[in-house]
């Protein structure tokens, strides 16, 4: 052990290559031989496939095969199931129509984008040109694109076998009718019915696949812009395919981003793998940024109406939830387990409310799927508990600050003192909540903030100031309980340590990065454990082939549980290392120190270096008896519990009376992830973060027309938060380590983008409240400056 | 999205009736079309090409005229396919007499998107739709004219 690396802003490794344009991203991938993959679209929601015409198509020279769902079901292939089950409120097993790979003759697409017919050819131009020529005769039907209107009665249907639209339905909390009295008996309630929209992901890397099929070893190769290699394949080969698994290497090379929308198993995935053992070439697919509209994974879309209850004293006594989640056409992989356990399970916020029930349900609609988006069901839970608070305490006139404080959980630190409990089935494992809040609030100068919103108000520029805590479940997750809950999959992670000859290291994880830094902070790590310069570790990822298992990078778990599977294999290294340590010291085991990279026996200056242990596993002429050879060890680590970051965010935003403007002046942000091991990596991902929850609160938002359109598909109308739509961030942070983990780390991929939204919103209607305009409950996000305008104006 | 405009053409309305109802000279000023065909009372078969800027592609479809009040209005009922998407539109066309030399015509409608047409930018499409409107009232003065 040293502390050379842990805790410093090491610079990161990786970004050399992708500065200079040096990443390796799927689509740069060229193979001998390589084909192009054109997918046609249905460009209606929901119609019935009459016929397709793919003769013309075809016989257009350098087409090499034109492919139809008839073709995939003769291969007898049903299509992508989803990778957790939710069961309904009655037991029953949810609905889970598959998604075909490509919708046939007779059946029916779901959505816009639903794909129908692939033509491949020997370059992308001319499989777009020929696609041109496939004739598709379509019958069109009502759509449905709203959750709440989809299980009216009457609805336009989705899947035949799933009546009402309703793919489950789910409850979670304390028994109903306790939480109905409870509510009954409060002093007050603040009740709201609130839009969480839907948000595109948006990752700068569209996805792309290559299927490379070689029949002289019968073995698939799958190259994809993917999250999560090891799960892709296990889906694919086990659940869509039916290839065997040691059959198959999925590779994730470097990856532009996901945001969680490259978590999932795509159609395409499987499709371009089957087509390739078809015609016995490799195929690729890269999807246009208008494909990947109406294509990727979307984000949150929930109508909610919520109450809180409170005492005369201001204490919350209950919370009572509706919720209907919009899950699109078809159950991406891990659709179901959003709005339930990675939501319903965070509603217990900061606060002791004493009574909690969510009752939800979850709506097939004629859009895409809505899976994981950055925070993935989190951020949902937040922006409801924090909506409520704030307005909460503008009803009853009392300051948002010391209302937050009154409710917060005491500060406990999981050792000492025991988790905390939930109302909603997670136990915590430590915070100190207030903390967090105060720092913030001292940052933010509240006295002279309010003097001068005071003043502002008589202005044409009203002043608001917004407050948001939360809590996430991170460091996803100890297999048994995610297992009861539904998952189809362990959530362990596999860490692998080869220590060379040389005494270099090569790392394999089955964490994946895709923007991370995860070359730079493993790294750090394993240098300090090991003792040795950063430049003598290597780490590995994203490729089935080399590392043994692992479940991907999502819900902020690569360093919290990949890190500690990696952890635990330094450690079985040190402790094989002291053995061959204490053969050349001619020592006891027991007196040695491992520090500096160096075992040294106690009290003496004789000692011997990491690479010298090394290189005698390797060449082990003079070597303990009984003792094997190498140095390389695996581990899995399936975590005890959740992990639990938190934080308080707070924004201060101006809004132009007349025009209903809203420009963002100041974000502070104090979060708290655990043990940080590079900060300027961790600052960067809460900045990201932060451009993304206050792009849902400002600018963004997937808009469907009644027919399943969806009319902003494009950068001209789908507006993405830039760097003049955001102020300097004033970030700062407590570390409260996480007591289950090796390295005391909770997580930081998603805390910016959960605790912020709910900030910038109520600092909107803050600015209003202060400007006379007090009857304003809620404005819909993004809160443009035609919907501020009409809420001052009404 | 809405379709709506007007435009003041120096022509009688009889003549610019006698011009609306005449395929071959729809033909002539619609933009685009390279081909228009009569295929029953009222109905129409259209075949036309148009290029602008994110709009590039070939449509084809059924083009049909109801609630026709001669010589003052008509709806005209567009259901145009293509590989970017399809259109099927709905507009109600007034023709009102200025004076007896100058006719003004008023249109106004609502036309379904669907495809990549509906996913192009709103603002960029509304843009296509002025222009296509400004080229075939330019067309319809060149064919008074000549």
């Amino acid at each position: 052990m040293s502390n050379k690396y842990i805790g410093k802003a090491v610079k990161r490794v990786e970004d050399k290559r992708f500065i200079t344009g040096k990443g390796k991203y799927t689509d740069d991938m060229i193979l001998p031989r390589q084909t192009y993959a054109y997918i046609i679209r249905s460009p209606y929601a929901h119609a019935q496939v009459k016929s397709i015409d793919i003769s013309q198509a075809l016989a257009t020279e350098g087409v090499v095969a034109v492919f139809t769902g008839d073709d995939i079901a003769q291969s007898g292939i049903n299509g992508v199931p989803a990778g957790w089950q939710v069961n309904f409120k009655n037991g029953d097993i949810m609905k889970e129509p598959p998604h075909p790979l490509l919708v046939g003759t007779g059946s029916t697409v779901k959505h816009v984008g639903d794909a129908v017919a692939v033509v491949i050819a020997e370059s992308k131009e001319i499989a777009a040109d020929a696609a041109e020529l496939v004739e598709i005769d379509y019958e069109v039907f009502d759509a449905v694109v709203n959750p709440v209107e989809a299980v009216k009665e009457g609805a336009p249907l989705v899947h035949e076998s799933a009546p009402n639209n309703i793919a489950f339905d789910w409850e979670i909390g304390n028994p109903k009718a306790e939480v109905d009295e409870a509510i009954a008996n409060s002093h007050h309630v603040t009740s709201l019915e609130f839009v969480n929209q839907r948000m595109v992901p948006n990752p700068i890397e569209p996805r792309s696949a290559i299927g490379h099929y070689e029949s002289s070893s019968d073995r698939y190769t799958l190259y994809t812009s993917t999250q999560n290699p090891h799960l892709i394949r296990l889906l694919m080969c086990a659940f869509v395919l039916g290839i065997p698994e040691h059959k198959v290497r999925v590779v994730g090379p470097d990856v532009g981003g996901g945001f969680g929308s490259k978590i999932f198993h795509y159609t395409e995935e499987a499709l371009v793998t089957w087509c390739s053992k078809q015609i016995e070439r490799p195929v690729k697919w890269t999807s246009e940024r208008s494909e990947a509209f109406i294509t990727d994974a979307h984000g949150r879309d929930h109508v909610t109406h919520a109450e809180m209850g409170f005492d005369k004293d201001g204490n919350v006594t209950a919370l009572r939830i509706k919720t209907f989640a919009n899950l699109g056409a078809y159950l991406s992989t891990f659709a179901p387990a959003v709005p339930t356990y990675l939501h319903g399970t965070l509603l217990q916020g900061l606060y002791t409310t004493p009574k909690i029930h969510l009752d939800m349900t979850c709506a097939f609609t004629h859009t895409n799927a809505v899976d994981a988006y950055r925070g993935a069901g989190r951020p949902e839970a937040t922006y409801l508990l924090e909506r409520l608070m704030d307005l909460a305490a503008h009803e009853m006139g009392v300051d948002p600050v010391e209302l937050r404080l009154k409710n917060f959980i005491p500060p406990f630190d999981g050792v000492n003192q025991p988790g905390y409990q939930t109302q909603v089935a997670l136990q915590y494992d430590s915070g100190n909540y207030h903390e967090v809040l105060r720092r913030g609030v001292a940052m933010l100068g509240y006295e002279e903030f309010r003097k001068a919103q005071a003043e502002a108000a008589q202005s044409n520029k009203l002043l608001g100031v917004g407050f948001s805590t939360y809590i996430e479940a991170c460091g996803i997750a100890p297999s048994a309980v995610v297992g009861a809950l539904g998952a189809r999959a362990g959530l362990y992670e596999v860490g692998q340590v080869r220590v060379q000859p040389t005494g270099k290291v090569s790392v394999y994880t089955g964490a994946h990065s895709h923007g991370q830094g995860h070359e730079t902070t493993f790294a750090q790590v394993v240098a300090d454990k090991l003792g040795i310069p950063l430049e003598d570790v290597e780490i590995h990822h994203g490729d089935t082939e080399t590392v043994a298992f692992g479940m991907g990078t999502y819900g902020s778990r690569s360093l919290a549980v990949g890190g500690s599977a990696i952890v635990k294999s330094l450690e079985k290294i040190i402790e094989k290392g002291a053995k061959i340590a204490a053969h050349k010291l001619e020592a006891n085991e027991e007196d040695l120190t491992f520090a500096d990279g160096k075992y040294t026996v106690n009290g003496t200056d004789k000692s011997v270096a990491f690479g010298d242990i090394a290189l005698t596993a390797y060449v082990p002429h003079n070597y303990p008896a009984g003792l094997e050879p190498g140095l390389d060890f695996s581990s899995f680590y399936d975590p005890a519990n959740f992990t639990y970051p938190y934080g308080c965010h707070i924004a201060v935003v101006e809004v132009d009376k007349e025009t209903g403007k809203v420009s963002l002046k100041r974000f502070i942000a104090v979060d708290d992830v655990g043990n940080v091991i590079n900060p300027m990596i961790v600052d960067g991902q809460i900045h990201g973060g932060l451009a993304q929850g206050i792009g849902q609160a400002l600018l963004e938002g997937a808009i469907f027309d009644e027919n399943g359109q969806l009319i902003n598909g494009s950068y001209m109308d789908y507006c993405m938060p830039r760097a003049d739509d955001l102020p300097m961030f004033e970030l700062d942070r407590t570390e409260t380590p996480c007591p289950h983990n090796p390295l005391g780390v909770k997580g930081a991929g998603e805390a910016g983008c959960i605790g912020s939204t709910p900030a910038v919103v109520n600092a909107v209607l803050d600015a209003l409240w202060s400007g006379g305009f007090g009857h304003v409950k809620d404005i819909l996000m993004p809160t443009t400056p035609e919907r501020v305008w009409r809420a001052m104006n009404s | 999205m809405q379709l709506t405009g007007s435009h003041t053409l120096a022509a009688p309305i009889e003549k610019v009736w006698q011009m609306l109802m005449d395929t071959d000279i729809l033909a002539k000023i619609v933009p685009g079309v390279s081909r228009l065909e009569k295929t029953g009372e009222n109905e129409f078969e259209a075949i036309s090409e148009i290029k602008l800027g994110p709009v590039s592609g070939k449509f084809s479809g059924g083009l049909t005229l109801s609630d026709i009040v001669e010589p003052s209005t008509f709806t005209l009922n567009v259901s145009q396919n293509s590989k970017i998407g399809n259109a099927d539109a709905s507009i109600k066309i007034n023709l009102l007499a200025l004076d007896a030399q100058q006719t003004e015509i008023s249109f106004e409608g609502e036309a379904k998107l669907s495809g990549l047409l509906a996913r192009t930018g709103q603002r960029v499409l509304s843009g296509v739709a002025n222009t296509l409107t400004k080229q075939f009232f330019t067309n319809f003065e060149e064919e008074i004219a000549s």
